[in-house]
């Protein structure tokens, strides 16, 4: 994007034909630029005291005792909670078997009798003010029975380990395996075979907002109201009101504005189910903020996994088989509702990705370790299997001597509609174009020529290639698809209101994605009309419209599929009532921003304002289903299967002294079939890239060998800023999705998936004089230079 | 502990957006509490309290400054200034109507403290570089825009008020 491009506020330029499509600027900005928004820790009801929580120190130890007695005695404490007390009042947080192969687990909310990483939860302190809840805090004395920590998966996997989760024989709690024809007999016989193994670090979303909540319950209903910054409302209500043992009818779950998510807030922790209860109990509305320790050290991680890759290639670089084992560090609990399949089981998944191969093998495990647990964050686990994979091809094209973009596209599918070898149903992309639209925008014979002129003068730059495919609109078809055995539900209602504006209620949310402009965009021109007129609502569970909230990629697709046709009804009303006002058939009725009339004589129109008057209050004069029905309409939509694909290649320029890399030149392609808005396209891709970045080169939730937490900080967990990246191409194709609805795809993780493996590639190629190649991320200084050290030249 | 906790109480007097504001506080009281809590201007957002992200920038005296660094009672007699000031009147200023042309926010919890890094810097420097931009904000993170909406907005308010200099009066 580029300042003063065109982008135009829709009542200050001429009205598009149709919205979607259009670079429209968002409705929701004043707002939040004026500092007028209100995210949780700007809500507050009369009555309410806040809570801190008291957490482990250790990464593994036994509770002995909980002495609360100094906490209780200071001015102010209202009340100390723990586990125990809790217990009674709350069920276990359960998480089910995704897939056969993976262990059902529950948990209590607050550790009762052992804790299993840094930061666990053991009791909650309720004070007058912020200030004196953790001054109370720090007053709980806590008695600790340290327990040998498992800091990693070798330690876990390892006979005669500590158990994480004692109701468990095993800290191995998931494993998988997929085997698709024959690669063991391709590998025997092929000409070429390249092995990788590549461990990724561990990261998480770390939005600038960490979670918050604040939870009220009413003392006569015992109906419980929770605000809580999350990614999902409905489903938070789904989740969370077994466990507080109240049914869903007594439990609303509001988001305020949200302060970014990246998966993060698409999860139920156990301070969702602590605070609710302690407002319960002590019969006060009880506020948490987390802080960013809390946030680093009991947020879920994402990520961290160990990969072993290898590829069967024929003389001519034809890839004929490919193998790949994914175990991921799922640290010390199942994360609800995705448990740590979400990164090794979907690293296995995506192995083949859009490379046309006949034989596969995938494997997939995940362990528990003393650590945060393993969540849902941007990009998943297909991001490290993607670096895994095309870091592994670029090795290949090194070892066999072919060109690592003419490799690559030697085996890519055709971008036709097809099944893959794992039987996802691709809808149709730009796999092959993608690649060469990438490759052509970064200049890569000019790059290749001034690449060997700096190298005679010491100077060591790198290019990287990261062609990708991305499941969207993830939904029954797409997770089934993907092997995990949950279903869907997402609704939209389309109400329009007398006076003829209209507002739409969904079940999905947005926490910087622009919903309230895309998705009124989806409207107006599914209605016909004005997009002034339309209103997006969303973050409350006491809509009707039930959905399963926003993460995954998914809301594009989810919200023009359930929008689209719940607006169809609504309009088809509207046609009707214009149909007997105007004295013609409704199939010969334009409905257009807002006007009705009969095709050809535009002259004579009737407004949305006058059909929803005569809707409304028209009595016995109206069409039938226009007095059965009102004018208002839910709707389903369960998508299929949708893939937006793309390439990045990125530019780096290595000091093999310093170990450091300087990011030049990033270029993301990307095709997400029919774009909503390019403004925002544009936007979702290149903050998914500066995540991406961050992941190859900074990002490291490090933990030391005993189970120590070294990263609880953003001094020391460090995400890219302005200065560490360069300016971004983004450049688009647009091949509209042969299944959804409105040919969209999404677009939300493309940059956090593809990103890394091309900022990873590109290191290993300016490095290649040095007959050395990357095999983990982050690559930080230390790493590169050691590296280079050991390397002969 | 008791004591610590409530005693020591101080009144602080502070200049706010042109208004004087006279409240109680902790010696340990921050700066940013004190303005969301205390004044109610929930628009400076807090997103660490270590010092590092600078979602709780403000001005004071002109200078950003990092309110989650800063005790209310250090205040007394500065003259503050936060998001809420730059759209006193209703309208947005120059610098936020850039951040909606260019996208420069998507979940907008980051954008108050560039929108005042961002002022501090056009004040002394009224046509920076793309580089010098990206110089002075780096002290403040996004998770969500990958910057280059910001920085393409930091650019147009400068090409902006470049140009309104440039006009005869
Ligand atoms: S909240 Fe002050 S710098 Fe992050
Ligand atoms: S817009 Fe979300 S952190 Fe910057």
């Amino acid at each position: 994007m580029s300042p003063g491009s065109g982008t135009a506020d829709v009542n200050q330029q001429a009205r598009p034909a149709r919205y979607t499509g259009e670079r429209i600027k968002r409705l929701e900005d004043p707002r939040l630029l004026m500092g007028r928004a209100r995210f949780i820790d700007d809500l507050g009801v009369p009555g309410m005291v806040h809570a801190a929580f008291v957490r482990s120190p250790h990464p593994h130890a036994r509770i002995v005792s909980i002495d609360n007695r100094a906490a209780l005695a200071l001015d102010g404490v209202v009340a100390v909670v723990t586990g125990a007390d809790l217990a009674a009042e709350t069920a276990e947080m359960e998480v089910g078997a995704m897939l056969n192969g993976v262990e059902a687990t529950s948990r209590p909310a607050i550790a009762i009798s052992k804790v299993r990483h840094v930061g666990d939860p053991v009791a909650v302190v309720v004070a007058r003010s912020p200030y004196l809840a953790e001054d109370g805090r720090d007053l709980v004395r806590v008695e600790w029975e340290p327990l040998p920590p498992v800091p990693d998966v070798g330690t876990a996997l390892a006979d005669g380990a500590p158990l994480i989760d004692e109701a468990l024989e095993t800290n191995h709690v998931a494993h998988g395996k997929i085997e698709i024809g024959d690669p063991d007999g391709q590998f025997e016989t092929a000409a070429h075979v390249c092995r990788k193994t590549f461990k990724v670090g561990r990261s998480t979303g770390a939005p600038v907002e960490t979670r918050g909540l604040l939870a009220e319950c009413d003392a006569g209903s015992g109906a419980i109201t929770l605000w809580t910054s999350t990614q999902m409302p409905h489903l938070t209500r789904t989740l969370l009101a077994p466990m507080l043992r109240v049914p869903e009818n007594k439990l609303s779950v509001h988001s305020p504005e949200v302060g970014g998510g990246f998966g993060l807030k698409c999860h139920i922790f156990p301070e969702d189910v602590a605070v609710p209860a302690v407002a319960r109990r002590i019969g006060r509305p009880v506020k948490w903020i987390e802080d960013r320790w809390e946030n680093l050290s009991g947020g879920v991680h994402s990520k961290e996994m160990d990969c072993e890759v290898e590829v069967a290639l024929d003389a001519d670089g034809k890839m004929l088989a490919i193998r790949g084992a994914f175990v991921t560090d799922g640290g010390a609990y199942s994360s609800i509702p995705y448990t740590p399949l979400i990164d090794s089981g979907c690293a296995a998944g995506m192995l083949p990705s859009m490379y046309d191969v006949g034989h596969v093998a995938a494997q997939f495990d995940a362990a528990y370790t003393n650590k945060a647990s393993v969540g849902a964050i941007r990009g998943v686990g297909w991001a490290s299997g993607q670096l895994a994979r095309e870091t592994l091809l670029d090795d290949a094209a090194r070892q066999v001597g072919i060109d690592p973009v003419e490799l690559r596209l030697r085996n890519m599918l055709s971008s036709e509609p097809q099944k893959n070898i794992m039987g996802l149903s691709l809808d149709g992309g730009s796999y092959a174009e993608s690649l060469a639209m990438a490759r052509d925008a970064i200049g890569y014979e000019e790059f290749r020529r001034r690449q060997d002129e700096l190298r005679a003068g010491g100077r060591y730059l790198g290019i990287g290639f990261s062609p990708f495919i991305e499941p969207t609109g993830m939904a029954t078809a797409s997770a089934r698809a993907a092997g995990f055995d949950i279903a869907y539900f997402d609704s939209a209602t389309v109400t329009v209101d007398p006076d003829g504006t209209a507002t739409v209620s969904t079940g999905l949310h947005s926490h910087g994605q622009g919903h309230e402009t895309t998705l009124a965009q989806v409207a107006a021109d599914a209605l016909g009309f004005a997009i002034e007129d339309i209103r997006v609502v969303f973050g409350s569970s006491d809509s009707q419209s039930y959905g399963m909230g926003t993460y995954a990629s998914r809301s594009a697709v989810v919200g023009s599929g359930t929008i689209m046709a719940a607006a169809a009804q609504v309009r088809a009303r509207l046609l009707e009532l214009a149909a007997t006002l105007l004295e013609a058939d409704a199939r010969d009725i334009d409905l257009a921003h807002g006007v009705a009339h009969v095709k050809g004589a535009p002259a004579r129109g009737v407004t949305v304002a006058e059909l929803a008057g005569f809707g409304y209050f028209g009595y016995d004069a109206r069409p039938d289903d226009v007095q059965e029905s009102g004018l208002t309409a839910t709707a389903a939509y369960d998508p299929p299967e949708t893939y937006a694909n793309g390439t990045t290649a990125a530019v780096v320029e290595v000091d093999p002294a310093l170990g450091t890399v300087d990011l030049q030149r990033l270029v993301a392609v990307e095709d997400c079939g029919r774009m909503l808005n390019p403004f925002i396209v544009d936007g979702q891709v290149a903050g998914a890239v500066a995540q991406g970045v961050g992941i190859a080169l900074l990002e490291d939730l490090a933990y030391g060998e005993d189970g120590e937490f070294l990263a609880g900080s953003l001094m020391h967990y460090l995400y890219p800023s302005t200065t560490e990246l360069p300016r971004y191409d983004l450049l688009h194709i647009e091949t509209p999705s042969s299944a959804s609805t409105g040919g969209v795809k999404g677009v939300g993780e493309a940059g956090t998936i593809a990103a890394p493996a091309a900022v990873v590639n590109a290191i290993s190629d300016a490095i290649s004089p040095f007959g050395v190649s990357i095999d983990r991320v982050p690559v930080t200084p230390v790493y590169l230079r050691d590296l280079l050290r050991g390397a002969g030249r | 502990m008791s004591e610590t906790a409530t005693a020591g109480r101080r009144l602080v007097e502070l200049n706010v957006n042109g208004m004087s504001h006279v409240g109680l506080a902790e010696p340990r009281t921050l700066l940013s509490d004190f303005l969301r809590h205390d004044l109610e201007l929930t628009g400076t957002h807090v997103g660490c309290e270590q010092g590092v992200c600078g979602a709780c920038t403000v001005l004071v005296d002109g200078e950003p400054v990092r309110s989650c660094l800063t005790f209310a009672v250090q205040m007394e007699g500065a003259r503050i200034e936060t998001v809420e000031a730059l759209s006193a009147d209703g309208a947005l200023h120059p610098i936020q109507e850039a951040f909606r042309n260019t996208h420069g926010l998507q979940c907008g919890f980051c954008t108050p403290g560039f929108l005042l890094t961002a002022k501090a810097l056009l004040e002394e420097n009224p046509s920076p570089s793309e580089a010098e931009i990206r110089e002075h904000l780096s002290g403040n993170v996004c998770r969500c825009t990958g910057y280059q909406g910001i920085v393409d907005a930091v650019l147009e308010a400068a090409a902006n008020g470049k140009d309104q200099a440039d006009e005869p009066r």
